[in-house]
């Protein structure tokens, strides 16, 4: 038997199915996630960003046009929930160094590109939430300047303005 | 020779940059443009190298949406309904003291009487507070004639308002089920 598709589950989960919407939550968590990850740095809160996005999303399924993909829109929703989120908290970036501890008996080469990962997460956490809602977009979302200034209510120039610097900022924290 | 801006450079990479054949002339002949947009695409290709991290929860048992509520009810039902209750409750304070005159003489006497005698008396007390109702009067108000209202009137009343409170209470029942 052939899994249902994204639509059909959407469908379902209109109706009130949960299982239909939960099949939905297994399929696209992981990559809501690393939306959430990448923009706050902080496993335990973007967990609770991921979860707070499904729960959105079921509330605003009626609106989903069933023509575009469900993944990419989930996907900017979690973006845009996480900019609000950061915008409220006022979250400034802090450096945690303790993260990966107790590791060490890994490969070096494991450990090394970990390593690389977590300097580029610390660099990304340390944009403004704006530059952070850009380049996740852009680099992770792959939207064009276009939709990304439709998707954050923000003029293109700002669009532009914020991805150029955030870069700028973020190859100067990755020499 | 000009050099390539960093917007440029930017939008070149992002595919957004509408001349791109005289960016790419300008690069070939300009060692310094393209090492800065090596330096951009070095670091294009380490943001694409972040890997994918793995939840350490499944969310998808954590979340269990309600289930969606019933729907709210026509606003028409909810007039029927709330102007059934007003009816109740009027209906209920205009027969109270009657109810009292009725009850009471039982009170006082111990001596319980027949059924026939409880009809007839029902029977009377009836006849009486239709009379008294069908031959009273509001206080005369300055800009308003006297309401009078006929036996006949007061039984479609009763009748309107008995149909409308069982009518309301099956289509709300029937919502229900």
């Amino acid at each position: 038997m052939t899994a249902p598709t994204d639509r059909d589950l959407i469908l379902r989960a209109r109706r009130g199915d949960g299982e239909a919407f939960g099949e939905l939550v297994t399929r696209y968590q992981k990559s809501v996630f690393n939306v959430c990850y990448r923009m706050t740095n902080e496993r335990r809160e973007a967990e609770d960003l991921t979860q707070e996005t499904f729960l959105r999303i079921y509330s605003r399924l009626d609106t989903f046009d069933l023509e575009r993909e469900f993944g990419p829109w989930v996907r900017r929703a979690a973006a845009n929930l996480c900019l609000n989120h950061l915008e409220s908290q006022k979250i400034t970036a802090e450096l945690d160094d303790d993260r990966d501890a107790g590791e060490s008996s890994q490969p070096e080469s494991v450990v090394e590109v970990r390593e690389r990962s977590e300097q580029i997460r610390v660099a990304l956490a340390s944009l403004p939430a704006h530059y952070r809602a850009v380049v996740e977009l852009r680099h992770y979302q792959d939207l064009s300047y276009d939709e990304i200034a439709g998707e954050l209510h923000i003029p293109l120039s700002d669009v532009k303005s914020h991805l150029f610097r955030a870069r700028k900022l973020l190859a100067e924290k990755l020499k | 020779m000009n050099h390539l801006t960093d917007e440029t450079l930017n939008e070149y990479l992002d595919h957004e940059l509408a001349d791109r054949a005289s960016a790419e002339t300008h690069l070939a002949v300009c060692a310094d443009c393209a090492a800065r947009l090596a330096a951009l695409q070095a670091l294009f290709a380490e943001l694409d190298s972040l890997p994918e991290e793995a939840l350490s929860r499944d969310l998808a048992a954590r979340i269990t949406p309600r289930p969606s509520l019933p729907a709210a009810l026509p606003r028409w039902l909810t007039l029927t309904a709330t102007l059934q209750a007003a009816l109740v409750v009027i209906a209920i304070i205009a027969a109270a003291p009657f109810a009292v005159d009725l009850v009471s003489p039982y009170l006082v006497t111990v001596q319980m009487p027949s059924l026939t005698e409880i009809v007839v008396q029902f029977q009377s007390q009836w006849t009486t507070w239709l009379d008294m109702l069908s031959t009273f009067r509001f206080p005369a108000m300055p800009q308003l004639p006297p309401l009078e209202i006929s036996s006949l009137m007061l039984m479609i009343m009763l009748a309107g308002v008995s149909i409308l409170w069982l009518v309301g209470n099956g289509l709300l029942l029937r919502k229900q089920a």
